[in-house]
């Protein structure tokens, strides 16, 4: 026991990589905020839907790096309010 | 005119009421007129922290139902002159003060103030709701661990949804444990405020003294020599009045003073 004190420590990774990687994966992108004009240009916003969905998919999969195949859009209408609704398959 | 803040978090337990207690002392301190108002009806304790229990006569619900004003609910301050709290019922529930009646309350006393603090609730509910109608901006306070940080960023979103600049809510680290960052075991500052990304106005080091504090009803502003934590709160409040102190100063005191204590302790007696 004595001399266990004299030991020297095995250094062990500290838990702080494993919170900081759980973190990033709770609130990684949680309050990520783009203004609507960033995506689709005012000009478009004034034209069809068809050319609406085409920016956003671009938008989003030049954004995550996915196919745009990958990138699905609609467009609702909710209360006058027109609802873009995009998923996106990562694998 | 009073800059009215509030003191939030989303979860409960991380020190809202007590950084509070300690920045209005700390603002008070300085020359300014500060009023607290503790939002947390039902479960009050800012009365407590500030050793005022025995004062309170009216509390925010008596202002709201009319029965006084929000002036003759203030109570004064002990110790500093400056410092006027409005403390919360504790027989009575949180659904029976409202936003808008925080609204009223606060316009009241509104001009007598240089600034006005609410202390928030634990939870995103009602309570929530009543302390931060007022307030032009925030505090929000968290600890370096996973659940406290991920309800602060929860709570920065509805700050925000309620219309809060960005520039206006600060967050503020609290039990910030020097050695276990080290060591490895703990999120550093940068690790925390990367996630929430939104300005830092301080980092309170974990400490003994907020506990002997608050044992003696004294906010550790008071209780010490100025030294130590209470240091900090003053770095804290000197920051909100505009001054540009690096936030690095809280815990590279706290840092040297670590191995002091180390020290002190080694050759105590008792």
């Amino acid at each position: 026991m004595f001399f266990g004190l004299f030991r020297k420590k095995k250094k062990t990774e500290g838990s702080r990589k494993e919170a900081k990687d759980r973190l990033e994966s709770i609130t990684g992108g949680r309050r990520y905020s783009v203004p609507v004009r960033e995506v689709i240009p005012q000009e478009l916003l004034q034209s069809s839907g068809k050319d609406m969905i085409y920016q956003i998919k671009a938008y989003v999969a030049d954004k995550y790096k996915v196919k745009e195949e990958n990138v699905k859009v609609q467009l609702e209408e909710h209360n006058g309010y027109v609802v873009i609704i995009t998923n996106v398959v990562f694998h | 005119m009073a800059k009215v803040f509030v003191v939030t978090s989303g979860k409960g337990g991380v020190g809202k009421t007590t950084v509070t207690a300690n920045i209005g002392c700390a603002l008070a301190n300085k020359g300014a007129k500060v009023c607290l108002i503790d939002a947390d009806i039902g479960l009050k304790n800012l009365d407590i922290a500030l050793g005022l229990e025995n004062r309170v006569v009216h509390t925010i619900l008596d202002v709201a139902n009319g029965k006084v004003t929000a002036s003759e609910a203030l109570v004064r301050h002990k110790q500093i002159k400056g410092l006027y709290l409005l403390a919360a019922s504790q027989i009575a529930t949180k659904e029976m003060l409202s936003p808008e009646d925080m609204k009223k309350i606060v316009a009241e006393i509104y001009p007598k103030f240089d600034y006005i603090i609410v202390d928030s609730p634990a939870g995103i509910e009602r309570g929530f709701r009543n302390a931060i109608a007022a307030a032009e901006r925030a505090l929000v306070v968290t600890t370096p661990e996973l659940p406290a940080i991920t309800d602060a960023d929860r709570v920065i979103g509805l700050l925000e949804n309620s219309g809060m600049l960005e520039s206006n809510i600060r967050l503020l680290i609290n039990r910030f444990k020097i050695q276990m960052v080290k060591r490895g075991d703990m999120l550093t500052r940068e690790d925390i405020q990367g996630n929430l990304a939104i300005d830092l106005i301080g980092i309170i080091p974990d400490s003994d003294e907020v506990i002997v504090a608050t044992n003696k009803g004294v906010p550790v502003v008071l209780n010490g020599n100025g030294e130590g934590i209470g240091r900090v709160f003053n770095n804290i409040a000197q920051r909100i009045k505009g001054e540009a102190i690096p936030v690095e100063n809280d815990i590279q005191e706290q840092g040297s003073r670590g191995f002091l204590e180390f020290l002190k302790r080694l050759f105590r007696r008792n």
